[in-house]
């Protein structure tokens, strides 16, 4: 699995939580993997269910929503030169400095299992998460993450 | 047979994650024949909570059933993992 070009942020100024999920999620509406209302979906999800994870040396989100959101599974990607903060998974108080963002649009349970747990995987290691901070194009992206993701 | 229950927001990404780890992990150590993993999301369980005698969730839940919960985050994050399995372990075992 690669993640696409057009569904990649390569070193976001970003102020906030919010505008980055806006402008991720308005990549996948645009390339037409989610449905209109994904965005707002997302938000809400994100306030309910928080998916800031404390992962080392930076933190990761892994934003998401229902399925029924969805047409076609896929996953979109950021890196911040700023972190946002982000509420953590299990959690309604404590924040986490994120620079990562994996957005995921999942369909169903099972088509995506193996890219999302190779995604958990990298995401587990906290050299890769340093060079997926400091990645600077979608292509070393990809290298990177090639047979991983 | 133990019944297991693995919860998420969605019941699609987190817990499938969580899921995935868990199998391997009781097959490694030999428990597979002694649990029954169930999947779905946490606005499906709260009013049903005690059917299970194990549940693990990525997400916040209620007060009232927050007991009774294990948190799975540690299989995402993969810190407190072996902490995360004692508990587990002692759910499974308790008679």
């Amino acid at each position: 699995m690669r993640i696409e070009e057009e569904l990649a942020i390569i070193e976001l100024e970003a102020d906030s939580k919010e505008q980055v999920l806006q402008l991720l999620g308005s990549r996948l509406i645009d390339q037409g993997y989610v449905k209109e209302g994904f965005i707002e979906s997302i938000l809400k999800r994100e306030v309910a269910y928080p998916t800031g994870l404390p992962t080392e040396p930076y933190g990761v989100a892994i934003p998401h929503t229902d399925g029924d959101m969805v047409h076609r599974s896929t996953v979109a990607f950021a890196s911040l030169k700023n972190p946002v903060q982000f509420l953590m998974m299990g959690t309604d108080d404590k924040l986490v400095d994120v620079q990562l963002i994996f957005m995921l649009a999942l369909k169903n349970p099972d088509d995506q299992l193996e890219m999302l747990q190779k995604l958990m995987g990298l995401i587990q290691d906290p050299e890769m998460v340093s060079k997926l901070v400091r990645i600077e194009s979608v292509g070393a992206l990809n290298e990177l993450v090639a047979g991983k993701v | 047979m133990k019944k297991l229950l693995i919860m998420c927001g969605t019941g699609i990404a987190t817990s499938t994650v969580v899921k995935g780890k868990v199998e391997q992990w009781l097959k490694d150590n030999n428990l597979s024949q002694e649990v029954k993993i169930y999947q779905s999301k946490v606005s499906d369980e709260i009013g049903r909570i005690d059917e299970y005698d194990v549940v693990l969730s990525t997400t916040l839940v209620p007060n009232n059933i927050k007991d009774k919960v294990i948190d799975g985050v540690p299989l995402l994050t993969g810190i407190g993992v072996d902490a995360m399995y004692e508990k587990v372990l002692a759910e499974i075992k308790r008679e």
